[in-house]
């Protein structure tokens, strides 16, 4: 079958122009949103968002604990606006810093967060694209982002876009703390713009593979993304790209639960498994505990790596190359390029519209209303 | 004659540069002149200063930091901390030393040598000496 090109593939074809023009916008904009005195300020850290923000959330966690040292959660905005502890915000002078992310800025459970946080005394930072939206009105600051209109498709270069401003974040944040110096947070600044030429690199034969992936799976139910750490943060976001672009079966779990649950789903053959498996990854020996295992049990295996099958013991396996940045924080950045690929020809071969195309029973979320109108309750 | 030295420095260090300096001059031929030392950065400057105590090093760091500490309400706030003190030491400082030259030597006391300090760091770093005759 002839591949044929698609929004959602034109949006990773993108990529590589989009992180070299949204590192010209950032980085001038991660350097002043916060004043040396709320830096130093912070004591801990939470980041919340939903969808694909949530996973750009657990993309960077690492990168803000590794570069900082300041303790880092993750926590779902139903989580902080509905459960997280009174007790633990406000304490310590408006800590923790709460790092809310939601491009459009307009979903009510991210709102609805933001309020509950600042409520109780967090200051919160709004990474948005909308400063008029109801985070916007409802950060101390805002990181404001200017991502270029696109052809409409599941978000890819948006996703992006949050992984760096977050990345960028956290690089300021340990640059300011005097956790190395000027000089160290420059080379990971140079090395993140370099990313773009890295992954614009690889994309052709990166996209030939995926096209090739997506024939020889599209007819299959279900499918499983794999990752540990970081590289969970891609095979979680990897899931739901496929959810979004083929309205198919899919499911997401760590590296460790995989041997716990994952592993036990019959119909193995048809399966579509995507491991998310970089080599410097503290997860690395389990990663290729899972390939083995996944050939034992007859899995379609795609290996996402910076490296290659030596990597995994010559295990068999499709393995799609992805760039190596010397700094590990910084492989979220392009790594999710080919689940968006693989998604994307899934969905143009068996002919289903992104997000079933907002029609029939699924018309209640037509622009977005099944995330916009929601109660907001705050406790 | 216009020298080029690199200095890859650690932070907030003191390097000793008057080998390099009388060296520069005893090279160029210049008997009557005189010599400028001279550093491109705005976060490092230049001293003399006595060396034959190393405690007075540890006073001159206390009494920098003491009249610009390393503050987090620096209105400069581009880059980091030590960088907005750095800039304001540097200024404080300056970047650069005049020096006589006499029979072909340069004019240093017994108790002076020359100084490169360091504001910020680790950074790599240069400085330049030129000797011109009179």
């Amino acid at each position: 079958m002839e591949k044929k090109s698609n929004p959602m593939s034109r949006q990773v074809m993108s990529l590589p122009r989009l992180i070299e023009e949204q590192y010209e916008d950032l980085e001038p904009k991660t350097r002043t949103v916060l004043s040396f005195q709320e830096i130093f300020n912070i004591q801990r850290i939470v980041l919340t968002g939903c969808g694909d923000s949530y996973a750009a959330t657990m993309a960077t966690k690492h990168a803000f604990e590794m570069l900082t040292g300041i303790p880092t959660e993750v926590v779902t905005a139903l989580e902080l606006g509905r459960y997280y502890c009174k007790r633990h915000m406000g304490v310590d002078c408006r800590n923790p810093l709460v790092i809310a992310v939601s491009n459009s800025g307009t979903g009510a459970r991210v709102a609805e967060a933001v309020q509950r946080a600042r409520k109780y005394g967090c200051f919160v930072l709004g990474v948005t694209g909308n400063e008029e939206s109801p985070l916007g009105k409802n950060s101390d600051k805002i990181l404001k982002l200017n991502i270029p209109p696109f052809e409409g498709a599941p978000g890819t270069r948006s996703y992006m876009v949050s992984v760096m401003s977050l990345l960028l974040l956290a690089i300021r944040f340990g640059e300011v703390r005097m956790n190395y110096t000027m000089d160290t947070a420059m080379q990971y600044r140079e090395e993140m713009k370099r990313q773009g030429e890295e992954l614009k690199k690889l994309l052709p034969e990166m996209d030939e593979v995926c096209f090739k992936v997506a024939e020889k799976w599209k007819d299959f139910p279900c499918y499983d993304f794999v990752g540990g750490g970081f590289d969970y943060a891609t095979a979680w976001f990897g899931q739901a790209k496929i959810l979004e672009a083929t309205g198919k079966f899919v499911m997401h779990i760590n590296t460790e639960e995989w041997f716990h649950l994952n592993f036990f789903a019959r119909d193995a053959k048809h399966m579509g498994t995507v491991v998310v498996a970089n080599t410097t990854n503290p997860a690395h020996s389990r990663s290729k505990e899972l390939v083995k295992y996944a050939n034992v049990l007859h899995r379609p295996l795609v290996v996402i790596t910076d490296g290659g099958a030596l990597d995994f013991d010559s295990e068999e396996a499709v393995y799609i190359k992805v760039p190596k940045p010397e700094a590990q924080i910084l492989m979220p950045l392009t790594h999710f390029a080919p689940v968006c690929l693989i998604a994307a020809y899934i969905s143009e071969l068996i002919g289903e519209k992104y997000g079933r195309g907002c029609e029939g029973d699924w018309s209640f979320a037509q622009g977005g209303a099944g995330v916009i109108n929601s109660e907001i309750i705050l406790d | 004659m216009l020298k080029n030295f690199k200095i890859e420095t650690r932070y907030n260090d003191v390097y000793d540069i008057t080998e390099q300096v009388l060296k520069t001059v005893e090279e160029s031929k210049v008997k009557e002149g005189t010599c400028i030392v001279y550093n491109t950065h705005s976060t490092a400057g230049m001293t003399v200063f006595s060396p034959w105590d190393p405690d007075g090093f540890l006073d001159l760091d206390d009494e920098i930091r003491r009249l610009v500490p390393t503050r987090v309400d620096f209105k400069h706030q581009h880059d980091t901390p030590q960088d907005a003190a750095g800039h304001i030491k540097c200024a404080m400082f300056g970047v650069s030393l005049s020096f006589i030259v006499t029979g072909g030597k340069l004019l240093l006391g017994g108790s002076q040598h020359i100084y490169f300090l360091e504001f910020d760091g680790p950074r790599n770093r240069e400085f330049y000496v030129k000797v011109q005759s009179d």
